[in-house]
């Protein structure tokens, strides 16, 4: 199980990375904690013929809040995000995520951009930035670019990200007022992807009433998803008249193309998903209304 | 004359083998490095059954660092003999080549084998041999194959690798239609394997010159594998030394050389080099062999009091496409042990073994283990149907001391076991009354928590063919320092700590002046190797057989020197001394010194030097163990999240050797068992196609996943040295049993019953989700209740809506308390195994290896 | 435009303190780098996929995975392997010693993987719960033990306590 040939770069900039990407085009890959790509590339399953390493190109890591929003850049480890006191404040969601992620051994080595950029739909990172809006920012000898979340996770392993783009960071709304987080997820076993988990943030007014809230959700669709209908359904309503269970039955009623294999079938994983979505609902509400 | 009191057998002596596995230092086979060695891969078949029209070497050999692409025309011709000692020349045994021949039979089955300068060239060259292939209908499910139209091996029937039975079914008919209570159940058990975290591997470097061959094993029995290979290229058995310091765990997988290994050993004397083969992870999961894959039609008769009147199974295994070694007499076991420590006075049995389109079996950690799943399982089953507790259920049926010896009805003869013993030690470790109250308490609050039994007889150091004697030569050395050789084959089993524990005491040394020397056949005597439960016992006889010459003659020294009569002779701390007199002591080194450099002053008649040779010879061809399992756990019934609170083992092994060593081999059982209960899955898809072949699809057991384990010890000598008997197999017995006990148990207020593994969570939704669906939520009855599910009044009952109508075939006579056992065909998209090869239906060829790997 | 097949990286490493240079093809990983260029066959592969563990080293002071780890993507750090977490006079760490002392191995092929996981996360982690410690283990996989002698051998070490039971050493 070793990986196949490829011819090696290890740019120093991000400018000299993304000129690379842009030279080398679709034959590319750009590796950085190489957490996901490396057990592809043992496997043969990932065959690129450059691998351009971003590990020489310090601009890429770093943590920094300002203007309503914390910007990660996408190089930071999971460890570091971990670690972040800036991130435990500003984005709490990011925060409680990171521990679910496999196990500290990858978590010092998996990147921000790299779990965005590998795009699994079973992962936390992506549910994460998709549910709290994030916006994701890109360079390319074009120029830098941004791109919303929403827009971002356009299929089975795949993105937005033109060849030539180089992830650059992460910007991710800071929510203030009466706010709560929580993620919640099930998994065959603690490391694993899980079968299904939901990412919840919501904000409530003065009245107790939902002001806003997102539902992220992974592990349910070939890529992390809104529950767009059931967040619609919930803002405006009086959090304790809101029904949790109800939350999750929403957020779970009109999937499509739910994964199924041979760790559990597409009905088990909505099932699943309802419940967690419903766990998630009712520690975020509790968290919200005590702050 | 003879030694002190034991000091260290009976101690929780700190392992010798430590120091070096703890600080990288261990030698593994793929630590082993030899001048100018090449490394070997295997081109796999992608396809589960094809015929092989052509393989085109031409672009593979062009490659850079490539020596050789060997095809079974070249290596399969070279084979002289193949058959294990183990079993025997004579058995009609399955077929074995060692490369693909014509047809490929499984997905990984090896085709051809690429000799290239290191690992990472291989591959790539692996990867450019072309195989021409023509697709075959594959025969991808053995619980089918035996009506398929299609023959994995075309000299055999119905796809039938061998069957044997007990007496006629129906000369039991009487006792079971005088029963009260029928249960009948098939019990089916998925594919899992022993996965060692050390994938297989060898090097074998080839001596023309010298016509010797010597080979580095990862193995559990390095005489056999001289065996084999001498057998297997014709060369004399003393031109062929097999070498093994470490191996990182077996579990019955490296107890003989499958197909690979007769590959790289006829390939070895063909290329330029010693040649190493190390297989990875992805090729251990596909093609390193499959065990457990199983059912077993099984139906128990019951007295209204619980009583068993008589008990039959109908097994039937899965031996995949490659067998290793021959598996059906093995099955027989199932069919044998199947009463197990119960009072059964009727029995019979019967099992076939059959072939599939799928990576072979072969052993694995107590192979007939399904005696005891289906057994226990049953029990279980019945006791909620007659309204008994299962406790008690067990406590009328286990058998006592003062009835042994007791035959079993298929002719076991059990001595020395206790295993009611066990059985109340467990219940008492957990305070089972206390447990039932407060599952009460949690059910009343809407929480599923429950409690599982296993209790088991096992066989262990069965003393036959390869495995029928044990050998140790004792060398104390001129210093009086002592050295032990031993055949040895651990995987794990921490024999070296055991033999330097026994030969200490039985020199009456310090710990700390002997050493013991395994594994290379050149210099150890001839032994079976770590299998069948037999290191401990064996052992410690061929130790003490050799140890107590040894000891005679120092006494005859002793006594010479000090003017004593040799039976005054007593050996501790290094010295003899003459009994009661502590100040006569002479140092074991002048003695030794005495006997290698001055043998004119020994006395008349002692040989010279202090080394000696013995060979042990169990009086006894079975020694009998046993043990009780218990566990509780909790379900959550929305995931079907099973989570394990307590598990309690107690267990007779006779006087431990190494309190510290048999709990981890309790241990370590154990949790490969609830492994195997809840999360392990060989799966493949309904073409044949494996898909869990990585560690993001075989899930192991983690840290995290298990709970603390709880021994409790009962201590019944055997016959034999030291009384000691077999300990490492049993935790892999009787956890899985016990689990889905706990797992039933936990969820008997819906109805539910288990027939089926693995309990996975969404097997378990399934079930409550098919048990309430048609018949209304039933939650809040208890077993015990005669208006619960299972009580004569209850929906299960023969006046329920789901009487003894219903499809699985729990018979009812005598109009007394009976009921169908609910079915379980559960999940959807034939996730209950209805359809296709069990659960992996719903997979998918892909699985999930397509980008699940790795964060 | 590098050549796939024949592109050679030079690398500087400096494991368990000895400063190592070497060219290397980009593909090899750390864990073959270090058992077959520096014949330190202490890290074991025991999947090669990143999930058993058995391959955990220190970079720069964190546990990684080695056989996710690109030698070439290790240029200038710090590695300590398995073989450089005992004393140069072969005293056991207080984790090896715990393992030892607790039963805490059988087959020793997960056990490196283990010693060096435990020894970053104590470090991280040095009065950690029950949960924590079952968490913190949970990356690494054994087949022999069913991990009881690894828990009480972690517990022992965080308590400071790695040679309390102890009847004969």
């Amino acid at each position: 199980m070793k990986p196949a040939p490829f011819a090696y770069h290890a740019p120093a900039g991000a400018a000299e990375a993304a000129a690379l990407l842009a030279d080398l085009g679709e034959d590319a890959k750009a590796i950085a904690g190489g957490q996901s790509l490396v057990p592809m590339l043992a496997l043969r399953l990932a065959v690129p013929e450059h691998l351009v390493d971003l590990r020489r190109v310090d601009e890429l890591r770093g943590i920094e809040e300002r203007d309503g929003t914390v910007r990660i850049g996408a190089g930071t480890t999971q460890a570091a995000i971990g670690r972040s006191a800036t991130v435990a404040r500003g984005v709490p969601l990011l925060a409680r995520a990171t521990p679910l992620i496999g196990h500290f051994q990858i978590r010092n080595r998996g990147t921000l951009g790299g779990s965005l950029a590998h795009a699994d739909a079973a992962a936390e990172y992506p549910a994460v930035a998709l549910a709290l809006d994030a916006r994701i920012e890109t360079l390319s000898p074009r120029g830098t670019g941004t791109i919303d979340a929403a827009a971002f996770f356009t299929g089975l392993w795949t993105t937005a990200l033109e060849p030539d783009e180089l992830l650059t960071g992460v910007a991710f709304p800071v929510w203030t007022g009466r706010r709560g987080f929580a993620v919640e997820e099930f998994a065959r076993r603690g490391g694993d992807f899980a079968l299904a988990g939901a990412a919840v943030a919501v904000e409530l007014d003065g009245d107790d009433r939902v002001r806003r809230c997102a539902i992220g959700l992974f592990g349910l669709g070939s890529t992390p998803l809104r529950a767009r209908a059931a967040e619609a359904a919930a803002t405006g309503e009086v959090a304790a008249d809101i029904d949790a269970d109800d939350v999750g039955s929403a957020a779970t009623a009109s999937l499509e193309s739910v994964p199924s294999d041979l760790h559990a079938s597409a009905g088990h994983r909505t099932r699943v998903g309802a419940a967690v979505v419903a766990r998630a609902w009712r520690r975020a509400i509790r968290e919200a209304a005590d702050a | 004359m003879r030694a002190a009191a034991a000091r260290y057998a009976g101690a929780r002596v700190a392992r010798v083998e430590d120091p070096r596995l703890l600080t990288g230092h261990g030698t593994f086979v793929d630590d082993v490095v030899r001048p100018g060695m090449l490394h070997a891969c295997f081109v796999r078949s992608p396809l589960a059954r094809a015929r092989i029209l052509g393989i085109d070497a031409t672009e593979a050999l062009a490659a850079e660092g490539v020596h050789a692409v060997f095809t079974a025309a070249d290596l399969n011709p070279d084979v002289v003999e193949a058959w294990y000692t183990l079993i025997g020349r004579d058995v009609p045994d399955t077929p074995r080549p060692p490369l693909a021949e014509g047809e490929v039979r499984f997905v990984g089955d090896p085709v051809a084998l690429v000799v290239a300068d290191d690992r990472y060239l291989a591959e790539d060259a692996a990867e450019l041999v072309i195989v021409d292939y023509e697709p075959l209908t594959p025969v991808p499910d053995y619980a089918t194959a035996r009506e398929a139209a299609d023959l994995v091996h075309g000299a055999y029937p119905r796809n039938v690798a061998g069957d044997m039975a007990g007496p006629p079914l129906e000369q039991l008919a009487p006792a079971f239609e005088a029963a009260a209570v029928v249960v009948h159940e098939t019990i089916h058990q998925q594919g899992y394997a022993q996965v060692p975290m050390e994938t297989r591997g060898l090097v074998v470097e080839w001596s023309a010159p010298t016509g010797e061959l010597t080979l580095w094993a990862a193995t559990q029995s390095p005489h056999e594998v001289r065996l084999f290979c001498s057998r297997l290229l014709g060369l004399p058995e003393h031109r062929v030394r097999v070498l093994m310091r470490d191996t990182g765990g077996g579990f019955g997988q490296k107890v003989v050389p499958q197909r690979e290994d007769m590959c790289v050993m006829l390939a070895a004397r063909k290329v330029r080099g010693p040649l190493k083969w190390i297989e990875d992870r992805r090729e251990n999961l596909m093609s390193a062999g499959q065990a457990r894959h199983e059912h077993a039609d099984a139906r128990i008769a019951l007295a209204a009091d619980g009583t068993i009147l008589a008990a039959a199974v109908d097994h039937v295994q899965d031996v995949g496409a490659y067998p290793t070694p021959w598996p059906v007499g093995t099955a027989a076991a199932v069919g044998m042990f199947f009463p197990g420590p119960y009072r059964v006075p009727q029995a019979t049995w019967s099992t076939a073994s059959v072939f599939s389109n799928t990576a072979g079996r072969n052993a694995y950690r107590g192979p007939w283990q399904m005696e005891s799943l289906a057994r226990e399982v049953l029990l279980d089953a019945g006791a909620r149907r007659l309204g008994i507790d299962p406790a008690e259920l067990r406590r009328r049926n286990l058998l006592r001391r003062d009835e042994l010896p007791y035959f079993n009805p298929n002719g076991m003869p059990y001595s020395d076991i206790t295993p009611l013993e066990t059985f109340e030690q467990a219940l008492k470790m957990l305070d089972y009354e206390a447990f039932r109250s407060e599952q009460e308490q949690a059910r009343a609050q809407g929480r599923h928590i429950g409690v599982g039994t296993c209790t088991y007889v096992e066989p262990t150091t069965a003393a036959m063919a390869l495995h029928a004697t044990e050998g140790a030569t004792i060398r104390i050395e001129p210093s009086g320092k002592v050295n032990v050789y031993v055949s040895g084959g651990s995987s794990g089993n921490s024999i070296e700590t055991t033999v330097v524990q026994l030969a200490a005491d039985a020199l009456g040394v310090d710990i700390a002046d002997v050493s013991t020397i395994q594994g290379d056949t050149a210099v150890t005597p001839f032994g079976g190797g770590a299998a069948g439960s037999r290191s401990g016992s064996m052992t410690a006889g061929a130790v003490g057989e050799t140890a107590a010459v040894l000891r005679e003659r120092i006494a005859a020294i002793a006594a010479h020197k000090l003017e004593a009569a040799p039976e005054d002779i007593e050996l501790a701390d290094g010295h003899a001394r003459v009994r009661g007199v502590p100040e006569s002591g002479v140092p074991l080194s002048e003695i030794a010194a005495l006997a290698y450099f001055q043998p004119e002053q020994l006395p008349p008649g002692v040989p010279a030097g202090l080394e000696a040779s013995g060979r042990y010879r169990p009086e006894n061809p079975i020694i009998w163990a046993n043990a009780t399992h218990l566990c509780t756990c909790e379900v959550d019934v929305t995931t079907g999240e099973v989570r394990l609170l307590r598990y309690i083992v107690s267990e007779d092994c006779g006087p431990m050797i190494n309190p510290n060593v048999v709990e981890g081999q309790i241990a370590g059982g154990v949790v490969q068992g609830i492994g195997g209960a809840l999360l392990e899955h060989l799966a493949y898809d309904e073409d044949g196609n494996p898909v869990a072949t990585t560690f993001m699809d075989y899930l192991l057991p983690t840290a995290a996943d298990v709970p603390d384990i709880e021994y409790g010890h009962i201590e019944t000598p055997a016959p034999g040295p030291g009384g000691y008997k077999g300990v490492g197999e049993g935790g892999a017995i009787g956890a899985p049993p016990a689990v889905v006990n706990a797992v039933a148990d936990a969820l008997a207020p819906f109805g539910v019953e288990i027939t089926r593994l693995p309990l996975t969570p969404e097997r378990i939704t399934g079930l409550i989700r098919n048990a309430s669906a048609p018949h209304g939520p039933r939650t809040t009855a208890r077993v015990d209740d005669p208006n619960g599910p299972n009580g004569p009044n209850g929906p299960n009952g023969p006046d329920g809506p789901n009487g003894p109508d219903g499809t699985s075939s729990a018979s009812a006579t005598g109009g007394a308390i009976s009921a169908d056992v609910a079915t379980s065909a559960g999940g959807e998209s034939g996730a209950d195994g209805v359809s296709g090869v069990d659960d992996a239906s719903a997979a998918g060829s892909a699985g999930s290896a397509g980008g699940a790997v790795g964060r | 435009m590098p050549d796939a097949h024949a592109q050679q990286v030079a690398v500087e490493v400096t494991v368990n303190g000895t400063r190592r240079r070497a060219a290397v093809p980009p593909r090899l990983t750390l864990a073959d780098y270090l058992r077959e260029r520096c014949g330190l066959t202490g890290t074991h592969l025991g999947c090669e996929h990143g999930v058993c563990g058995a391959c955990t080293v220190l970079i720069d002071g964190d546990a990684v995975r080695a056989c996710l780890v690109l030698a070439v993507q290790a240029d200038g750090a710090e590695v300590t392997t398995v073989e450089g977490i005992a004393a140069p006079d072969g005293e056991l760490s207080p984790v090896q010693a715990a393992f030892r002392d607790h039963h805490g191995l059988q087959c020793g092929f997960c056990t490196p993987g283990f010693v060096v996981s435990v020894t970053a996360f104590l470090r991280d982690h040095p009065d950690p719960t029950d949960e924590e410690i079952r968490d913190g283990l949970s990356g690494n996989l054994c087949r022999c033990t069913g991990y009881q002698g690894i828990l009480k051998a972690v517990r022992a070490a965080a308590d400071g306590a790695a040679a309390a039971p102890k009847e004969h050493a």
